[in-house]
């Protein structure tokens, strides 16, 4: 057996097809063609040329916002749930939890009645203590399982999810199918925000696009998920204590009710409010200064303290930075990051944490490590990237 | 293991083949302006056709992750490949075009980078030194590929020999194995002439014992020279587990050991491997910081780096480390 075990396994079963050995492929060479040119894709084929064929363009008609049709016929009152859809949504979900994917045509349902959760809620979702707040997960499923073992099992514990529920880690389509299930059956016990990558453009980039093509063999499912992820509401608020969101502050938004009139029903914008609260962070320096990652801006303590104090708050809760401990606070309390998925990219070596807020608004925070993934085939388990 | 560790060479290869492909390389700061490496881009292509004739599967390896290459990785290869390439460039000029100069590339597998030093060095010798398995399939890929070919002036190997030309030398040698190593390297280099070495990613496979006596072998069998070496670090403050977990990993996903990675942990015991040489040693995070901002802007533009905390992660634990010895 060949010892590249780096390949997801549908890789390492043509490379198993392909033969290991470096002679093999010579004589195969020319009476294996086909299999050759499988494993070769459709890269170099011209000579002397690195051009290849984009899978999909995003000119492509189809690759239109709202093109899924999961918000086509959006109901004009909340979902409310019957016997057979809380059923339905129960058998999902402990599926889910074992990491299996649902069908193309099960999320196609799934997201048709999530759209008609999420259209209803505010920009500025209100949500009450006691709520455990969680940051990024990006796909990694068994330490979102984790974090519920850490936390409490959910509708017990009230969650709040911070975004990036996607993209990087392997299980971006479990992830997110998991804690959309969990949203339309539980709606006011779990939350969860848009962070920025909830978005058509990043996920391309970052894995989640690839993830599904790979488990679905086509990207309807990336539609009908990005076309949700149009709908997920933007902050949330505490008590009218803790203003939570992925990213943070934007010079265009000096008081929470500015956020309530932004109109969130769309692709994270590339500039303005609404792309800033998906992608600032606080910074040392003071008032606002130019991202370094492109998008949103860095802001001061003293942008934090007059936000904070304009609008009666104690704190912004954000995530969207990896940390090592899993949480930091910055600017003297007045800003706390949380990062909830430890060991990011499955290399980082960070640990993650929740913060939970009791009813008498007392933080506390729980860290977590790795879960171990016992019973996980190692021929699954790409790699993870290294300069080797 | 050794097969292993060669197969590490098909990862970096890919990696070359995703920076060029998405536009990181060649940097035309850096590598076309002060390295002069025209037709980097052209040189890879070819070779990486050539290597489709040799074998599907590594052409297929190499090229598999092309669209779907993460910037983290890219912005990684990029601060490798363009760091030692200006290393090497800023030597080669300083010793000028008048003195024979020649360069160990030792387990530089598929690496390409003798192709524009020889055009750009007639004084230069390239020596590629690495296993026989990647050696043979070097010599193959560069044999069929008419360019390279003709450039390099090989002539047609016999029999199980490899590709040579006169100012190019191809040799499969295990490093771990010093005697052999010494002899094999002493019928083709000339052990009066300036020399550089390269090690990148190489040290980090070799036990202690092997890799600290094949270091002193060499700065002392060399009159004058220099080392050129990038490899990971395992990290030394008390909280950092990146070592560890990248040791787990490589082990559990394929077998591979760095033995050394959590002894030379910092950049401190990391240059003191070529102790007592002059040696200054940089992280690659320190060398990104360093890029000037149009650079950046450019790189920026290739592809969205949504995040920098996990490129320093990484780039803190990998280091680029230069040496010097004797009069040159």
């Amino acid at each position: 057996m060949d010892m590249d075990l780096d390949v997801p396994m549908h890789d390492a079963i043509e490379d198993q097809q392909l033969g290991p050995t470096l002679d093999e492929d010579r004589e195969t060479n020319s009476a294996d063609n086909s299999a050759g040119s499988t494993n070769a894709g459709n890269v170099g084929q011209t000579p002397g040329s690195l051009e290849i064929d984009e899978v999909e363009d995003l000119h492509d008609p189809d690759f239109k916002p709202g093109s899924s049709g999961i918000a086509d016929q959006k109901s004009a009152k909340p979902l409310e749930l019957t016997n057979s859809t809380i059923d339905q949504l129960d058998k999902w979900i402990e599926y889910l939890s074992k990491c299996q994917v649902l069908s193309e045509e099960e999320v196609a349902r799934l997201c048709k009645m999530a759209v008609d959760v999420l259209q209803f809620e505010e920009n500025v979702q209100p949500i009450n203590v006691p709520v455990t707040i969680c940051g990024d997960v990006h796909g990694q499923f068994h330490d979102l399982i984790e974090l519920f073992k850490i936390g409490g099992p959910c509708p017990d514990t009230n969650y709040l999810f911070m975004g990036d529920y996607v993209d990087r880690g392997y299980y971006s389509v479990e992830t997110v199918s998991l804690l959309v299930a969990m949203k339309v059956r539980y709606p006011r016990r779990i939350t969860i925000l848009r962070g920025n990558h909830e978005s058509r453009q990043i996920t391309q980039v970052y894995g989640f696009y690839d993830e599904c093509l790979r488990k679905y063999g086509s990207a309807t499912v990336w539609k009908m998920f990005t076309d949700l992820f149009d709908y997920f509401p933007i902050t949330a608020l505490v008590d009218n204590k803790i203003f939570c969101l992925h990213g943070g502050l934007s010079p265009m938004v000096e008081t929470v009710d500015q956020v309530r009139e932004l109109n969130r029903i769309q692709e994270v914008p590339h500039e303005g409010p609404m792309c800033d609260l998906l992608w600032s962070d606080p910074d040392d320096r003071g008032g606002w200064g130019i991202s370094p990652r492109g998008a949103g801006f860095t802001f001061g303590q003293d942008i934090s303290e007059q936000f904070n104090h304009t609008n009666d708050l104690s704190l912004i809760a954000r995530a969207h930075q990896l940390v090592m401990e899993g949480y930091a606070w910055s600017h003297q309390q007045n800003v706390v990051t949380i990062f909830s998925a430890p060991n990011y990219c499955y290399r980082c070596g960070n640990q993650a944490a929740i913060m939970e807020v009791d009813e008498n608004h007392n933080r506390q925070f729980l860290q977590y490590e790795p879960s171990v993934r016992p019973g996980e085939p190692t021929v699954s388990r790409k790699t993870p990237d290294y300069f080797l | 293991m050794e097969r292993v560790v060669q197969q590490t060479d098909y990862d970096a290869l890919s990696c070359r083949i995703s920076a060029i492909y998405k536009g990181y390389l060649p940097s035309p700061c850096y590598q076309l302006a002060k390295c002069g490496y025209m037709g980097y881009k052209e040189i890879h292509m070819d070779y990486i056709n050539g290597l489709k004739h040799v074998s599907r599967r590594i052409h297929g390896k190499v090229t598999r992750t092309l669209q779907s290459s993460y910037p983290v990785m890219n912005y990684g290869t990029y601060l490798r490949t363009v760091s030692i390439d200006l290393e090497l460039n800023g030597i080669l000029s300083k010793i000028g075009k008048d003195q024979r100069v020649q360069i160990l590339d030792l387990g530089g597998g598929s690496d390409l980078r003798m192709v524009p030093l020889l055009r750009n060095y007639p004084n230069l010798k390239f020596v590629d030194v690495d296993y026989s398995e990647s050696t043979k399939v070097k010599s193959k890929a560069l044999w069929e590929t008419q360019g390279l070919r003709e450039f390099l002036k090989l002539q047609e190997p016999q029999g199980d020999q490899l590709v040579r030309s006169d100012r190019y030398e191809l040799i499969s040698c295990d490093l771990n194995d010093l005697n052999q190593t010494s002899v094999k390297l002493d019928k083709v280099t000339d052990a009066d002439v300036p020399t550089i070495i390269i090690t990148e990613c190489v040290l980090c496979y070799m036990t202690q014992d092997a890799s600290q006596k094949l270091i002193e072998y060499l700065i002392n069998h060399y009159k004058s020279g220099h080392w050129v070496s990038y490899d990971p670090i395992g990290g030394s403050s008390e909280n950092d587990r990146f070592g560890t977990i990248m040791q787990a990993n490589l082990r559990d996903s394929r077998n591979l050991e760095m033995p050394t990675l959590m002894i030379f942990n910092s950049k401190e015991k990391y240059a003191n491997r070529f102790a007592p040489l002059q040696t200054s040693i940089q992280d690659m995070w320190e060398l990104f910081n360093k890029i000037p901002q149009d650079e950046i802007k450019r790189l920026k533009s290739l592809q969205f780096l949504d995040e920098l905390e996990e490129l320093k992660v990484m780039q803190t634990h990998y280091v680029f480390c230069k040496s010097q010895w004797g009069n040159v």
